[in-house]
């Protein structure tokens, strides 16, 4: 017989859970991990199409690709017709292919399925559409759930955002391609459940007495925010919900934005708009690799023999050609994580012509965040009024996802609501359980 | 965004959190003392290239590159331009050539084209009362150096000895004689150089267990002025043998008493010192370079042979140690002695020199497995023949 299990398939980590009518088991599903009940969202696919997941995935990646050699060969992509007011001609088009390089690492599988304009991204000679990689990722996900329980795994409670996206149409769209790659993936029976509802399902669990509950799930991709009545399995009731696209990657992007440009040279080069466009590349992970080419190479390499900012471009080129992309932004979430229980950090990267070296503090982070509390704050009170209730009414509100922790955040929670009634969850796993348990339902 | 900006932020979250201002102190001083080192290696380093130290270092280096290039074109026998097609045509086909030599000088050079095993004979009045020949596998298009007890060394090809025909009978005195030793003086050892540049060290180990390192950096000075040095510190002491070693490699060495001693090459002075304590009537009779897939293999005078893994090797830090007894008291007091060893593979050959000047080759895994070797009288001497020589020479 086959079990039905809760996937959390989240923007930075993942999770599979099984709920056997007592108990929430956590599964093992990497354990490399520090936490192997928790596994990366990140997908490394070979050249000869090997895809790895998890912490497997980054040590492949790394393994292979950091400051390892390149070669560019000349590739034929196509061709393109070209029409004047009287004429018509058709031109080759050549794409420059480094061809030793060994694989391609992707991460926020999530983020791409709400993307408007991001259909796929050719990996090797193979297109790969959003719902490819989804699916891709659900299968190894399965795949190593089943070794760990020892039976096959048909059905699943998939979590999904209150809003894909603000779209929808897009919102629609985005689910059906989770499902459609799910079902690839090898499940028959495919259901969603709205993650901060299943995190309310887990808080569920540990209360006694009904009570008006806000889950405050604050992730790596989203903001979800339900407002509902739990306690009482009979009457369970969702009086609003909410959402908003920004999250961790978001304060993320900000640091590198506003911190970290100035070391590869912003503010250093002006009127280079080639070298420019690849500066503004650094914060968009999808960006930055595909500025690899050997004509940017060439370019940043005459710049710094023309003496222009030598020191930032030939970071800019270690960057962006040994491959260290990924290891910068680990590098800069591992520095926004410190400055939750600190209150300052240093963020580093130290390499072949690399010297990073930038001490951030709380303040300065709260500062690049400012905006974006103004954002969460709005759509929170405004879920609230949805709700009809006033914060008052509140009972408790249950923190859950890793941006959760920022203490502005948290701060800010205490203000609209009172201290005492500030809940601490499971950031990583608890809207995973709320899955399992729904998926038993 | 200026740096004073970015103290004014620090400052800012020191007075909203009093306690952030220890940790930023913390991460300010720890990066002042990187800065620090870092500096500090950055003048030292300004002032290495103000003093031109850096510039004869690399001048240095440059000429050691380019002794070493030179190296591999009297190997290749070709010129500039035809360097850059090697290796595929300009290599000329080679054959593997065994030399027995002794310490007068004399060199018989044996072409080994066929798969034979008794080799031929020399007959000679001189075998057992002299010093031991010595026997040595090398390509033919080796260059090889010959080392004498003066300390001084000098280089000749493989190709420009004469060869003594197989299977037949040989004279010391018909021998080649490529470089005579001076009065007073003996040849020591000879050891092929085509690895010379992708080596870092000569290792000379001397008949007491003196061992000296030299850098192959200085190998054009060494080979200019034909000195390398006799590496001993007694007087009564002579050189031994010479090879080529890594950083990273072991260097072992066996005395005819059944000591074996290992030592870490990186971890030897450049200076001559003696690493072990022999007895009186105990020196070295073979050193080798061994490697992990090998085993040790020590042939007695009556041709009895002992193997050892290479891991029971132990490595000596003391400076005087009296190394592994492979021969127990009781066979030593019988007259029991080693007269060679080496580091081999089961695919390799052994040479073995009897008393009656018969010279024979034996498979490594066939010795090894009948723990003998089969000879007419005592043995004198045993070489190796490494498979991959057979292979490069294709026999």
């Amino acid at each position: 017989m086959s079990v039905k299990v809760g996937i959390d398939f989240g923007t930075s980590n993942s999770g599979v859970a099984v709920y056997d009518g007592q108990r929430v088991q956590l599964l093992p599903v990497d354990p490399k991990n520090v936490i192997p009940e928790v596994i990366k969202t990140v997908l490394y696919i070979t050249r000869d199409y090997r895809p790895s997941i998890g912490q497997e995935a980054v040590e492949h990646y790394y393994r292979d690709n950091v400051n390892r050699q390149r070669r560019y060969v000349k590739q034929w992509a196509g061709e393109i017709d070209v029409y004047g007011a009287d004429m018509h001609y058709v031109r080759d088009i050549f794409v420059y292919v480094d061809e030793l390089k060994s694989g391609r690492l992707l991460q926020y599988l999530k983020t791409a399925l709400r993307k408007e304009r991001y259909e796929g991204t050719q990996i090797f000679e193979r297109y790969y559409t959003v719902g490819d990689l989804a699916q891709t990722y659900l299968r190894l996900l399965k795949q190593r759930a089943e070794d760990v329980l020892g039976e096959p795994i048909e059905a699943v409670t998939l979590g999904r955002p209150v809003k894909f996206s603000e779209l929808p149409e897009q919102d629609y769209k985005a689910q059906e391609t989770l499902r459609e790659a799910a079902h690839e993936a090898g499940f028959k029976e495919v259901d969603f459940e709205l993650e901060p509802i299943a995190a309310a399902l887990d808080y569920e669990q540990t209360i006694r007495e009904p009570q008006n509950a806000v889950i405050f799930d604050f992730g790596g991709g989203t903001l979800d925010i339900a407002v509902m009545r739990l306690g009482d399995p009979n009457y369970r009731k969702v009086y609003a919900s909410g959402g908003v696209d920004i999250a961790g990657s978001d304060f993320d992007r900000a640091i590198i934005e506003k911190r970290m440009l100035a070391q590869f040279g912003y503010g250093h080069v002006q009127h280079h708009p080639e070298i420019m466009e690849m500066i503004y590349a650094i914060p968009d992970w999808m960006a930055l690799p595909e500025m690899g080419t050997p004509i940017n190479k060439n370019i940043l390499e005459k710049a710094i023999q023309a003496g222009m900012a030598p020191i930032q471009l030939k970071a800019l080129q270690g960057l962006i050609y040994n491959d260290l992309a990924f290891t910068f932004y680990n590098r800069v979430e591992a520095g926004k994580i410190a400055l939750s229980n600190a209150g300052a950090t240093i963020i580093t990267l130290e390499d072949k012509d690399i010297a990073l070296w930038e001490l951030y503090t709380r303040y300065q982070f709260e500062t690049d965040i400012h905006h974006y509390r103004t954002d969460v704050e709005k759509v929170l009170l405004e879920t609230i009024a949805k709700s009809g209730l006033e914060p008052g009414e509140i009972d408790a509100v249950v923190k859950t996802g890793g941006s959760s922790n920022i203490p502005l955040f948290t701060e800010m929670l205490t203000r609209i609501f009172g201290a005492e009634k500030v809940k601490e969850s499971n950031a990583f796993t608890s809207v995973v359980a709320g899955l399992a348990i729904k998926a038993k339902m | 965004m200026s740096f004073s900006h970015k103290i004014d932020e620090w400052m800012k979250e020191a007075e909203t959190r009093p306690e952030s201002a220890v940790t930023i102190v913390r991460l300010v001083a720890k990066r002042l003392r990187e800065l620090t080192e870092r500096n500090e290696e950055l003048l030292t380093e300004n002032i290495a290239l103000q003093n031109g130290t850096r510039v004869e270092e690399y001048q240095k280096r440059i000429a050691h590159l380019e002794y070493q290039l030179d190296l591999l074109k009297r190997r290749f026998g070709a010129d500039e331009s035809s360097l850059a097609e090697l290796p595929s045509a300009s290599v000329e086909t080679t054959t593997l050539s065994l030399l027995i030599y002794n310490n007068y000088g004399r060199i018989l050079r044996l072409e080994l084209n066929a798969d034979i095993q008794a080799l031929g004979r020399i007959v000679d009045e001189t075998l057992q009362t002299s010093e031991q020949p010595r026997l040595l596998a090398v390509p033919s298009n080796e260059e090889v150096m010959l080392l004498f007890t003066s300390g001084r060394v000098s280089t000749c090809a493989v190709n420009s000895i004469a060869t003594v025909e197989t299977s037949s009978e040989w004279m010391w005195n018909s021998a080649a004689l490529p470089d005579e030793p001076r009065a007073g003086e003996f040849l020591v050892c000879i050891m092929p150089i085509s690895r010379l540049p992708l080596s870092e060290f000569f290792m000379q180990v001397s008949r007491r267990g003196c061992v000296k390192k030299t850098m192959t950096s200085m190998a054009q000075s060494i080979l200019g002025n034909h000195y390398l040095g006799k590496g001993t510190l007694q007087k009564m002491d002579q050189p031994f043998d010479m090879t080529l070693c890594q950083k990273k490699d072991l260097l072992a060495f066996v005395t005819i008493e059944g000591k074996l001693l290992g030592l870490d090459v990186n971890g030897l002075s450049y200076s001559a010192e003696e690493r072990i304590k022999l007895t009186a009537s105990d020196y070295v009779i073979a050193s080798f370079v061994p490697h992990p897939d090998e085993s040790f293999l020590f042939v007695t005078q009556t041709g009895k042979v002992i193997q050892r893994q290479s891991d029971s090797l132990e490595l000596s830090k003391s400076p005087l140690a009296k190394g592994q007894a492979l021969i127990p008291p009781t066979r030593l007091e019988q007259g029991v002695r080693f007269i060679g060893a080496a580091s081999v593979r089961d695919v390799d050959q052994i040479v073995a020199l009897d008393s009656k000047g018969n010279l024979s080759v034996h498979p490594a895994a066939s010795i090894m497995g009948a723990g003998s070797i089969e000879a007419d009288g005592l043995i004198l001497t045993i070489g190796l023949i490494q498979a991959e020589m057979r292979k490069e020479s294709d026999l």
